[in-house]
């Protein structure tokens, strides 16, 4: 792990976010921004999963599923740019491993909605209840991702401080 | 004339002085010390505000995104009363906002990133406030297509959000 980490430092990676002073605030900004596309997306996937707003077709609140993607992968790839900025930081922070603890969970739960929920819902109406498991998922997504914003946050303040 | 102008330069100054006092007065009440000094304080102000950030800005961004045209099979009319969860968030964020605002009036007041993003995130706000009854009547829109007006206000609140959450963020380092 220490090795890792060593390495972490030797890179370009780590040469860009904290060779300039705007490196960080902007990755940073990226970040806040990819979290509210990709929780305003979830929240209106997983509220329809629920139950709520069931006007709304279930292919047609699949669409957003590019978005919360397109998110993820922006908040994957600034998040990367932190973890190699400062490596030795975040590793020593416990709620740096519960968030991502809390992103496989939802990953997990993401693969459960895709091989399982996705296929039985997709081609319901508008109107039509969505069966246990879909509600299941929904309400673990909105669960495991709130915890990821909310422990994300509290990162500097936990632990022995980081970011 | 002269004592007229006079009195209305004192009275200005006092008014000047009187806002900086209350600024300083709140700086110095227990609670925002309980939100500068404590343990709980400020990391727990700080998450109520990013979770109130995620659902107002999250919703208010979709629905914008929607009127522009893009997700064109989620009825309008569903957003619309989801952004009622998006004021929630906003209530949310007003509250622990303010709290953080108590901890350091007295800088933040002078510091011009944060009150550019005080007036946007007031401007992103009044863009959801105008939508919020423009849409109402989505289902009568000819061809489902949303009209100019309440396109250019969608548009217009992306810019406002965006600017907010940048200017947030920069608020911590400048």
């Amino acid at each position: 792990m220490d090795s890792v980490m060593d390495w972490m430092t030797t890179t370009w990676i780590n040469q860009l976010v904290l060779g300039y002073a705007w490196s960080w605030p902007t990755l940073e900004s990226l970040h806040f921004l990819a979290l509210c596309t990709l929780m305003g997306s979830l929240l209106v996937m997983d509220l329809r999963l629920i139950g709520f707003e069931r006007v709304i077709p279930l292919r047609a609140v699949h669409s957003l599923m590019p978005v919360a993607l397109v998110s993820f992968a922006i908040n994957f790839v600034t998040g990367l740019g932190f973890l190699f900025g400062d490596p030795y930081t975040y590793a020593a922070n416990y709620a740096f491993w519960v968030k991502m603890s809390l992103i496989v969970l939802a990953g997990v739960n993401f693969l459960v909605y895709f091989t399982k929920v996705e296929p039985a819902i997709i081609n319901l109406g508008p109107n039509e209840p969505t069966p246990a498991l879909a509600k299941a998922v929904g309400v673990m997504s909105l669960v495991f991702w709130f915890g990821v914003l909310s422990y994300g946050r509290l990162l500097p303040y936990l632990g022995t401080g980081g970011g | 004339m002269l004592a007229a102008t006079l009195l209305r330069i004192t009275t200005t100054f006092r008014l000047g002085e009187h806002r900086v006092g209350f600024l300083v007065w709140l700086e110095a009440t227990g609670f925002a010390d309980w939100v500068r000094m404590s343990t709980l304080g400020y990391p727990s102000m700080i998450t109520l505000h990013a979770i109130g950030m995620a659902i107002m800005v999250g919703l208010s961004l979709i629905l914008d995104l929607r009127l522009i045209g893009y997700f064109a099979g989620i009825p309008v009319a569903a957003l619309h009363r989801l952004l009622g969860i998006a004021w929630i968030g906003f209530g949310i964020n007003f509250l622990s906002g303010s709290a953080l605002f108590s901890a350091q009036a007295t800088s933040y007041i002078v510091d011009v990133v944060f009150m550019s993003k005080m007036a946007l995130v007031f401007l992103g706000a009044a863009t959801a406030a105008i939508l919020q009854p423009a849409v109402v009547k989505a289902d009568s829109w000819p061809g489902g297509r949303t009209p100019g007006g309440t396109r250019a206000v969608a548009f217009i609140g992306i810019i406002f959000w965006v600017g907010a959450i940048i200017t947030g963020r920069l608020t911590a380092y400048l």
